[in-house]
C-alpha cells in the first residue's frame, strides 16, 4: 500500500508536474529518492487513476498563527490531501479547491498536548490495534482544539522506560490515529547509586559503540577483515536517544504516585532544585537535551536547564505550597513559564493534576479536569508574563518537539500534516471556540454541527 | 462421487428431521389458508389471498389459488400469515439446561439460571473447522419453546473470538441430534476483537488461508480451475448455491467428528482424487490443517460466514488486518449497538464495498453522550445495505420482537423491510433460503399465522406451522 504510493508520487514527482513547495513533508521528501521497485507497479497503476489528483482544500482569508511565532494576517493555508502545501497571502488556488472561509477567523496549528488520555486511545501499546476512532470523547478533544496528545507512560524507575504514542484525534480513521509509537523513553530521578552507576556505564558503552559505528566504514575499506563492531546488549533504548530518534524525558520525584498528597491538593509533582539538578545531569550523560516533567522550582535555574538545551513541562494553573524548610524547593510560580522561556527553555503546559492525581487532558475524570481547555492552561503563563506569540508555541510547536514529531505536527508550514484549527477569536482567550478543527486534511469537527457548543454564540471579543 | 454421498446424507438427514418432528402422522391430504392477508416477503403482501400447503410444501399461494378437492379448509379471514421466523444468531442449547429445582446451579443463586459461560475460551484461536454442533445440550425445552413463539429455522452460533467453529442450522422440533441437525457446517463463525492478538490472528490466518488456496487452484487440470474461480466471481451480487447437496468440496460428511485435526484432512483428500485425475497422484507431504482448509473453502465461495463486528471501530480495525479484497459471502452480525465505538452506520461504505448483509439488534440506538434516537438500521437499509434483526435466544425476547419491530418501523423502517429482515435476510445468510423464508410456492410451509397484523399492537400470533403441521403448545409439530 505504501510502496505503492510512493510510487505514484515518485511518479508524480519525476514527471515534473506542476506541485508548487519542494519540502512536500514526508512523502514527497521520501520519494526523491531511490527509484520504485517495479514488482507493484501494476498495482500502483491501479492506484494512479484513483490517487493521482491531489483533494486541495484551502483555508482563505483568516489570521494565521503559523505557529512558529509568526502571524500573517488575512493569509491562505493550502492543503493537499492531508499536507498543508503553503502557507502565505494571494496564494493561486489549483482547480476545484474547496475553500473554507475564513475571514475574520483566527488559524492556528492544532494544539499537540504532552500528556493526556482517553479521546479514542486505547489503554495499553500497540496502541494502532486498540485505537477507537468513533470514540465521542474525540469530537470534545477537538472542540478544545487538541489535535494530537500523548498517552501513555512516561516514567520508570530506575532504567528507561514507559510505553507511549502521540495520538491523533483523526476521526473516523484508523490508520491515522497513531502519529508515533513509542516517541518517547523515559526515567525517574532521583536514582539510586546502583542505577546511577549502571545507567552510565551503559550510556558510556552506546557511545562507544556509535563512535565504532561512524568509524567502521573507514577501518573496512583499509583492513577487509574487520570486525563490525558489536552492539552492547540491550542498548536500543539508549541507542536512540543518543541518535535523537526518540526523546528522553526525565520524571522528578521518584515519579511515584502518591495518593494521600494528590488528596491534599496535587502536589505529586512538586520538585527541588537538586532533583532537577540531576535531570540536568542526565542531559550532560547523554549529551542530549531532556525533557524534565513539571520541575515547580526550576525557574530558579533556568539558566543551567538552557544550557544543556533541555525542555520543560509546567503546569501553570497548579499551586503547589513551598516548603518552609527547604528554600530550593518553591512551590508553583505563576510566572514559570516566562522565566524560562526568556533564557530559551522550550516549554510545553499540560493542566493541573486533579484531586486524583494525573494531569493531562482527557474526560476521564471529574467536574473541572474534564473541561479540557488547554488554551486557558496557555494563558495562565500569558498572565504569569509570557508573550503572547509564543505562548502558542507551549501548546503547538515545543510541545510537539518534546514528543519528536516536530517535523509532522506543531506548525502551519508546507510539507506538514494539515491539522489546523479555525477559532473565532485569540486562540488562548478563555471565550473563544474552535469552529472547525482539520486533523489530516479532514474537517473532523464543526461547531455547528455537534451537539456540544453549538448553543452559545461568543458575544464578547 | 462425494457429492453423490453428501446428497445421501443429506437427504437422509432431511428424512430424519421430518420423521422425527413428529410429522410422519402428516397425511397427503393438502390444508388451505383461505381469505387471508399474506405477507410473502418475496413479492407483495396478498390480501384476501390462498395459501395451499401439502406434504410439508406450499403447493400454490395467491389471490386466486385453487384450492384443492378434499383439503382442510382454514378460514382465515382477519388474519394474518407470514413465514416462520429464521434466527441467524443463537446459542440456545449451547449452555447446559438450567434446572429451577433445589440444586444450586453453578455460580449461580439457587433456582436462577447462573450466568458463567461453559464454553468461551475467552482467548482467540483457529478452530474453524471445530464443529459447534458437537458442543450442544441436546435434550431441553429451549428449542420447543423457540418453536412456539415461532422461530421455524435457528442457527447455532459457536461463542467466542477469532474462530471459534462452524456454525450449525437446526429443526427446532427435533428431540435427538440427527433430528435437530439440519446442517452442522452450515457457515464459518468469525469474531473481530480490537487488540493485536485477535487482529494478528486475522491476518495471519487468512494469508495461511489464500496461500491454501493458491495451492488448491494449481495442481489440478485447467478445466477445474475456472470452476473454481468462477462461483468466487459471481459471489458478491448471488449468493452462491445454497443448497447443502451441492456444495462439492465440503469436506467428509458430518459422520466425521473433527477432534483429530490430522483425520479430516487425508479424508478430503481421498474423494478428490478421483474428481480430479485418477493418473495423477498428489501426495500430500504433510497433513493439512483442516482449520486453515475450511477458510480456504470459505475464500473459494464455498462456504458462508458470519462475522461477527460490534462497532464502526472494530470494522475498520477488520479492514487493518485484512484487506478489502478478500472477498467471501458473510453477513456482519452486530450483537449490541455499541455507540462508545460507533455504530455501523458510521461505516456504511466500506460495508458497502463487502457487498454483505447485516444483523442487527432490533432496536434503536443512541447518539454518545446524548438522548437522541439513532436507527441504523434505517441508515443501512437507505444506504442499499441489506439488514437482518437477531430475534433474539429466549422465548422471551422473540416474543418481544415485533413490539420492537413496530417501533423501528414507526421510526421509518418500511415494514416490508422489518419483516424480510428476520426472515428472508437471516435464511439467506444461513444458506437456507431456498427452502424457507418466503411463502413461495415450492418452499417449506414454515407459517406464522397472526390475528391482526404482526406489526400492530393488538395482533397476536395464535398457530406456528412447521413444514405444513401446526406446532402444538408442547413444541411438538403436529
Amino acid at each position: 500500500m505504501r510502496i505503492s504510493t510512493l510510487f505514484v508520487l515518485s511518479v508524480a514527482l519525476l514527471s515534473a508536474v506542476d506541485l508548487p513547495g519542494q519540502g512536500r513533508g514526508r512523502r514527497g521528501r521520501r520519494s526523491t529518492g531511490a527509484p520504485p521497485p517495479p514488482p507493484p507497479a501494476a498495482e500502483a497503476k491501479k492506484e494512479e487513476t484513483k490517487k493521482e489528483p491531489a483533494k486541495y482544500t484551502a483555508i482563505v482569508g483568516g489570521d494565521v498563527y503559523v505557529g512558529t511565532g509568526q502571524r500573517l494576517t488575512g493569509a491562505t493555508v493550502l492543503i493537499a490531501d492531508d499536507k498543508i502545501e503553503k502557507v502565505g497571502h494571494n496564494l493561486k488556488l489549483p482547480e476545484g479547491t474547496k475553500v473554507i472561509d475564513a475571514k475574520g477567523k483566527t488559524v492556528s496549528p492544532g494544539f499537540v498536548i504532552v500528556q493526556g488520555a482517553g479521546m479514542g486511545a486505547g489503554f495499553s501499546g500497540p496502541y494502532k490495534d486498540t485505537v477507537n476512532p468513533f470514540a465521542p470523547d474525540i469530537k470534545q478533544g477537538l472542540a478544545a482544539g487538541i489535535t494530537s496528545f500523548m498517552v501513555g507512560s512516561t516514567s520508570s524507575r530506575g532504567r528507561l522506560g514507559g510505553s507511549n504514542a502521540v495520538i491523533k484525534l483523526a476521526y473516523g480513521d484508523v490508520e491515522g490515529m497513531v502519529l508515533k509509537e513509542n516517541p518517547v523513553v523515559g526515567i525517574s530521578v532521583p536514582l539510586d547509586r546502583s542505577a546511577k552507576e549502571s545507567l552510565t556505564s551503559a550510556v558510556k558503552a552506546a557511545k562507544e559503540y556509535l563512535a565504532a559505528m561512524d568509524a567502521y566504514p573507514a577501518k573496512k575499506a583499509k583492513d577487509p577483515k574487520a570486525k563490525a563492531p558489536k552492539k552492547p546488549r540491550s542498548a536500543d533504548q539508549i541507542i536512540n536517544v543518543l541518535q535523537g530518534k526518540t526523546k528522553l524525558w526525565v520524571a522528578l520525584g521518584g515519579g511515584g504516585f502518591n495518593p494521600f498528597r494528590a488528596m491534599m491538593g496535587g502536589s505529586a509533582n512538586a520538585s527541588d532544585v537538586g532533583s532537577i539538578r540531576e535531570a540536568l545531569e542526565i542531559a550532560k550523560l547523554f549529551g542530549k537535551g531532556v525533557v524534565i516533567q513539571k520541575p515547580t522550582s526550576a525557574w530558579l535555574i533556568a539558566d543551567e536547564i538552557a544550557a544543556t538545551g533541555s525542555s520543560v513541562i509546567v503546569s501553570p494553573r497548579t499551586r503547589t505550597p513551598a516548603d518552609p524548610k527547604n528554600p530550593d524547593r518553591t512551590g508553583s510560580n505563576l510566572a514559570s513559564a516566562a522565566i524560562l522561556a526568556k533564557v530559551g527553555v522550550p516549554v510545553a503546559v499540560t493542566p493541573p493534576p486533579g484531586r486524583f492525581g494525573g494531569g493531562g487532558v482527557g474526560t476521564g475524570g471529574i467536574l473541572g479536569q474534564d473541561l479540557n481547555t488547554p488554551n486557558v492552561d496557555a494563558a495562565y503563563a500569558v498572565r504569569g508574563g509570557l508573550d503572547n506569540r509564543k505562548a502558542i508555541r507551549t501548546l503547538t510547536l515545543d510541545a510537539a518537539n518534546m514528543m519528536g514529531v516536530g517535523d509532522r505536527v506543531g506548525s502551519l508550514e508546507a510539507g506538514k500534516d494539515a491539522d489546523i484549527l479555525i477559532l473565532d477569536g485569540d486562540p488562548l482567550h478563555y471565550s473563544t471556540f474552535v469552529t472547525t478543527a482539520v486533523v489530516n486534511g479532514k474537517v473532523v469537527y464543526e461547531k455547528g454541527k455537534e451537539a456540544l457548543y453549538r448553543h452559545i454564540s461568543r458575544t464578547n471579543h | 462421487m462425494s457429492t453423490a454421498k453428501n446428497n445421501n446424507l443429506l437427504a437422509l438427514t432431511v428424512a430424519a428431521a421430518l420423521t422425527c418432528g413428529a410429522i410422519q402422522a402428516q397425511s397427503t391430504r393438502p390444508t388451505a389458508f383461505t381469505n387471508a392477508r399474506i405477507h410473502t416477503v418475496s413479492g407483495k403482501t396478498i390480501e384476501r389471498g390462498t395459501l395451499v400447503v401439502r406434504s410439508g410444501k406450499i403447493e400454490a399461494v395467491g389471490k386466486d389459488a385453487v384450492v384443492p378437492a378434499g383439503a382442510k379448509v382454514i378460514d382465515a379471514t382477519g388474519k394474518t400469515i407470514m413465514p416462520g421466523l429464521v434466527s441467524a444468531w443463537s446459542r440456545a442449547g449451547l449452555r447446559a439446561p438450567t434446572s429451577r429445582g433445589n440444586t444450586p446451579t453453578r455460580g449461580g443463586r439457587r433456582g436462577r439460571p447462573s450466568r458463567f459461560r461453559p464454553r468461551s475460551s475467552g482467548r482467540t484461536s483457529n478452530s474453524a473447522a471445530t464443529k459447534v454442533i458437537d458442543g450442544i445440550y441436546i435434550r431441553q425445552p429451549i428449542f420447543g419453546k423457540l418453536l412456539e413463539v415461532g422461530v421455524t429455522s435457528l442457527a447455532l452460533n459457536p461463542q467466542g473470538g477469532g474462530f471459534p467453529g462452524l456454525g450449525a442450522v437446526l429443526n427446532p422440533a427435533g428431540k435427538t441430534r440427527e433430528a435437530l441437525t439440519l446442517n452442522d457446517e452450515a457457515f464459518v463463525q468469525v469474531g473481530m476483537q480490537r487488540n493485536s492478538g485477535a487482529k494478528k490472528l486475522l491476518k495471519d490466518t487468512f494469508a495461511k488461508a489464500k496461500k491454501a488456496v493458491e495451492e488448491r487452484e494449481k495442481p489440478p487440470e485447467p478445466p477445474k480451475k475456472p470452476e473454481a474461480k468462477k462461483p468466487e466471481a459471481k459471489k458478491p451480487e448471488a449468493k452462491p448455491a445454497a443448497k447443502p447437496g451441492e456444495k462439492p468440496a465440503k469436506p467428509a460428511g458430518k459422520d466425521a467428528p473433527k477432534q483429530d485435526p490430522k483425520k479430516p484432512a487425508p479424508k478430503k483428500e481421498a474423494p478428490k482424487k478421483p474428481a480430479a485425475k485418477p493418473a495423477a497422484k498428489p501426495k500430500p507431504k504433510k497433513p493439512k490443517d483442516p482449520n486453515v482448509e475450511v477458510l480456504a473453502d470459505l475464500l473459494q465461495g464455498k462456504r458462508r460466514a458470519i462475522v461477527e463486528i460490534n462497532s464502526a471501530a472494530d470494522l475498520l480495525h477488520w479492514r487493518t488486518a485484512v484487506s478489502d479484497d478478500m472477498k467471501f459471502p458473510r453477513m456482519v452480525a452486530v450483537t449490541r449497538h455499541d455507540t462508545t465505538s460507533g455504530t455501523l452506520d458510521k461505516v456504511v461504505d466500506h460495508l458497502k464495498k463487502w457487498e454483505c448483509s447485516v444483523l442487527l439488534p432490533p432496536l434503536l440506538s443512541t447518539q454518545p453522550r446524548t438522548s437522541h434516537l439513532i436507527h441504523p438500521a434505517k441508515k443501512l437499509h437507505d444506504a442499499g445495505i441489506e439488514v437482518g434483526f437477531a430475534v433474539g435466544e429466549s422465548p422471551g425476547q422473540v416474543r418481544a420482537i415485533f413490539f420492537s419491530l413496530m417501533e423501528l418501523v414507526r421510526s421509518g423502517l418500511p415494514a416490508d423491510v422489518a419483516l424480510k429482515a428476520i426472515t428472508q435476510v437471516p435464511a439467506k445468510a444461513l444458506g437456507i433460503d431456498k427452502r424457507t423464508g418466503t411463502i413461495e410456492v415450492g418452499k417449506h410451509a414454515d407459517l406464522l399465522v397472526f390475528d391482526g397484523d404482526p406489526l400492530s399492537p393488538t395482533g397476536t400470533l395464535e398457530q406456528v406451522w412447521l413444514r405444513g403441521s401446526r406446532v402444538e403448545k408442547d413444541g411438538a409439530a403436529n
